[in-house]
């Protein structure tokens, strides 16, 4: 099964040489066959006329001889009349072509002999005069009783002899000949060399295309190539992925990602030049630790590459020892980011050692990829290798599985109580995805949204709890949720124009809150920015997400004018122990104040949280110690 | 380098003989003919062959000098053939030589000669008169039968 890159296996490029050769002795062949027919052709052609009217003169001669009714040989013999008669019409037989025509007769030691001839002067056989032949040929004609065609190629002036039987009493009697002289055939090859020069001139176009045709080929493979080229770090690039994926046998690889840890750090520390070093200088310790001939490099984002490691028959062992090498030469390498000074880099790799189990190589990608984002959450420096039953079991559904998820409307969401922290009373409800599989267990985010994440699958599901939750808000007309949007939904014209649909009822966009985690991405945007104070003029109330977590801006809260912040749980679970994340949380709840932004607390898990939340002055609370996500609404 | 080349162009038109055939005429029948003559005359005569042909070109010369002795006099020769047309020309006397003639017409009408080989209508022919050759006691093979004319 072919699935190898065309130029990347020799072999394949046997397959347009072996054809052309095949065309070429096939058209050798044909040609040799056509050079025959024609010749037979035009053989025919020149000859057919003067054998008809041989033939005519024999059937004639018979005619003369018949009235006579006795032994042929006896009465020319003795007849002078007769004689003169055949005489008369065999020289009617020469022509510049035609040298000889004769009569003659065999006698009883088996001897030609002449009977007749139309030569002149000294040329002039005898009557009965011997005549030495020189093939047993001639003989064919007594067996046959059929005209006879001899070719010479001994004798120089002759090249045919025509030979037609008179038969006397069904037995042959005499024979009429004729010899062609060498001029006759001169002019038939004369014209055959013609074609022939003809079909050679044509043939050697022809090659002469073929070759500019298989050179331009190279040519334009070779170009080809350099556009496949990444000239940065010289590893191929994406375009050489989007082009081959379909022919890379997932059978024959494993698939390793390989991202630079903090390499954002890089480029902001030393600058994009400095990052530009880096990554020539990783991309080369790739190459130099890779098999040249079996594996490929592609430099698939910025600082992110995917290695296909050949695996060999005995299984992927020694593919597995190659990115393991890779990553200690990274780990041990020192990186230059000028002539003197060096820097430590270290990589996290993420390894489908299973591709062919999927159906796609996006797919074994993706779970490469689930793989590398197991080694970032783990700390990076780190190799990961994607566990089929683990990321079943415990991590992340498949594509396939989501995809089916979707198809079969197996998508739920489950919903949480956000109470008022004093009262303890329902404000609105937060609506979380959930997966029913084919099993009937409820799968959670954390084991979706690594596989669809930057998929177009995630915005699907974006949609989905959009129509589910709108179904919601129609059933309960007191009941508010708000939903979490991924960074990238807010600037999906799709989902935006959902969401513009339902603002036109009423009673729709109140109720609904969109929570957005904020990252760099969405501060960075301003077509974000602009959707989000949008969608906010259209009704909608508007959350940031995990605030706190990472990428915090306070400046952006105020220009998105959001509505509230809901803190990340990782901080208000540490807010009992952890005096910086309770600073933190102090300070963000009196920032808020001071903005007007209603603050949430996330994880509230137990009494004593709630304690602190409440004496911190949070309006909100969420967290098991109310309630757990459920999927019925309890209005 | 310079006294090698001049050798092996001094060398080279030396030997020039061997090669200069592609340049000079050259016959295949005369070839053939002197093969078919050398053939009869073995046959014919026992003993060494001293051939005479009158008026011998060049080219037959170094052609029959590869299978015969060629006699520069007819009176020299036991074995005359004669390949071209003499009229009124006188030979030798056939009392001790066979003569042979490339002319049919010439060996039937003058006795002296035993046998004729001859172009008829471009192919070898070969003619022994029986009563000439059982006169001249020439006792030919078996292979010969076909040649041989009973008048």
């Amino acid at each position: 099964m072919f699935k190898k890159p065309l130029f990347k296996n020799p072999f394949y490029m046997l397959i347009p040489i072996i054809v052309i050769s095949f065309i070429l002795i096939f058209l050798l062949f044909a040609t040799m066959q056509l050079e025959k027919s024609i010749e037979t052709k035009i053989f025919e052609i020149s000859t057919s006329d003067v054998f008809s009217i041989t033939q005519n003169s024999a059937m004639h001669i018979e005619t003369l001889l018949k009235d006579h009714d006795g032994n042929y040989v006896e009465d020319i013999k003795k007849n002078t009349l007769l004689q003169r008669k055949i005489d008369e019409r065999l020289k009617t037989l020469l022509t510049p072509h035609i040298k000889y025509a004769y009569l003659l007769y065999r006698d009883n030691r088996g001897v030609f002999r002449f009977l007749s001839d139309a030569s002149i002067h000294e040329e002039k056989a005898f009557i009965d005069q011997k005549f030495d032949v020189e093939s047993p040929e001639w003989l064919q004609i007594y067996i046959t009783k059929e005209p006879v065609i001899i070719r010479h190629t001994l004798l120089q002036q002759l090249s045919i002899s025509y030979l037609v039987p008179i038969l006397n009493h069904g037995n042959v009697e005499l024979i009429l000949a004729i010899d062609f002289s060498i001029h006759k055939i001169e002019e038939i090859n004369q014209i055959i060399h013609t074609i022939q020069n003809g079909i050679v001139g044509v043939m050697s176009v022809i090659f002469a295309i073929l070759i500019f045709v298989i050179i331009q080929t190279k040519q334009f493979s070779a170009v080809r190539k350099s556009a496949f080229i990444d000239k940065l770090t010289n590893v191929y690039n994406r375009n050489y992925l989007q082009k081959y994926e379909d022919f890379i046998n997932l059978d024959d690889y494993i698939l390793a990602t390989l991202d630079i840890d903090y390499f954002k750090k890089v480029n902001d520390t030393y600058g994009h030049d400095v990052g530009d070093k880096i990554l020539k200088q990783v991309a080369n310790t790739i190459l130099l630790t890779i098999r040249h001939k079996e594996d490929i490099v592609i430099r698939y984002g910025g600082e992110e590459f995917l290695i296909l490691a050949k695996t060999r028959r005995d299984g992927h062992l020694v593919a597995l020892n190659m990115i393991e090498r890779i990553f200690y030469a990274i780990q041990e390498n020192q990186f230059y980011i000028s002539a003197e000074e060096a820097i430590k880099v270290t990589v996290s790799i993420g390894v489908n050692l299973v591709p062919h189990k999927s159906r796609t190589f996006q797919e074994a990608f993706k779970l490469a990829d689930v793989a590398l984002y197991n080694a970032k959450t783990k700390g990076r420096n780190k190799i990961e290798i994607y566990d089929e039953n683990e990321n079943t079991q415990n991590t992340c559904m498949s594509l396939n599985e989501i995809k089916e998820a979707i198809e079969e409307h197996r998508i739920r969401c489950y919903y949480q109580k956000i109470i008022h922290t004093q009262t303890q009373e329902l404000s609105h409800y937060e609506a979380l995805l959930r997966i029913i599989d084919k099993n009937g267990n409820v799968i959670l985010p954390n084991k979706i949204l690594p596989t669809i994440k930057g998929t177009f699958i995630l915005r699907n599901i974006t949609k989905e709890v959009l129509s589910i939750c709108y179904q919601q808000l129609c059933q309960y007309p007191t009941v508010s949720i708000s939903i979490n949007l991924n960074p990238h939904d807010v600037v999906d014209e799709s989902i935006l124009t959902i969401l513009k649909l339902y603002a036109e009822e009423k009673n729709i966009a109140p109720r609904l809150g969109l929570e957005i985690i904020e990252t760099e991405d969405i501060t960075s945007r301003e077509d974000a920015k602009s959707n989000l104070l949008m969608l906010k003029s259209l009704g909608y109330t508007t959350y940031i997400d995990d605030f706190g977590s990472g990428y915090s801006n306070f400046i952006y809260l105020t220009e998105i004018e959001t509505d509230y912040i809901k803190i990340d749980g990782t901080i208000i679970q540490k807010i009992l122990d952890d005096k910086i994340s309770f600073l933190l949380v102090k300070n963000i709840v009196a920032f808020a104040k001071e903005a007007r932004i209603k603050v949430i607390a996330e994880y509230v898990s137990d009494a004593s949280i709630y304690e602190m939340v409440q004496s911190l002055g949070i309006e909100y609370s969420q967290g098991v110690f109310f309630s757990t996500p459920s999927p019925l609404i309890d209005a | 380098m310079r006294v090698l080349i001049i050798l092996i162009t001094l060398l080279s038109f030396l030997s020039s003989e061997n090669y200069t055939f592609l340049v000079q005429p050259y016959s295949k029948e005369v070839e053939l003919e002197a093969k078919i003559i050398a053939e009869i005359a073995t046959a014919s005569l026992h003993g060494k062959i001293k051939l005479f042909i009158p008026h011998i070109t060049v080219m037959e010369e170094k052609v029959y000098s590869k299978y015969f002795t060629l006699s520069p006099k007819c009176e020299a020769a036991n074995f005359v053939f004669v390949n071209k047309n003499l009229e009124n020309e006188t030979l030798c006397d056939n009392a001790n030589r066979l003569f042979f003639t490339n002319n049919y017409r010439k060996l039937l009408s003058d006795d002296k000669y035993f046998g004729a080989l001859f172009w008829n209508k471009s192919r070898p022919n070969i003619v022994f008169i029986q009563k000439r050759l059982e006169k001249r006691e020439i006792e030919l093979p078996k292979t010969f039968d076909q040649f041989v004319e009973n008048f």
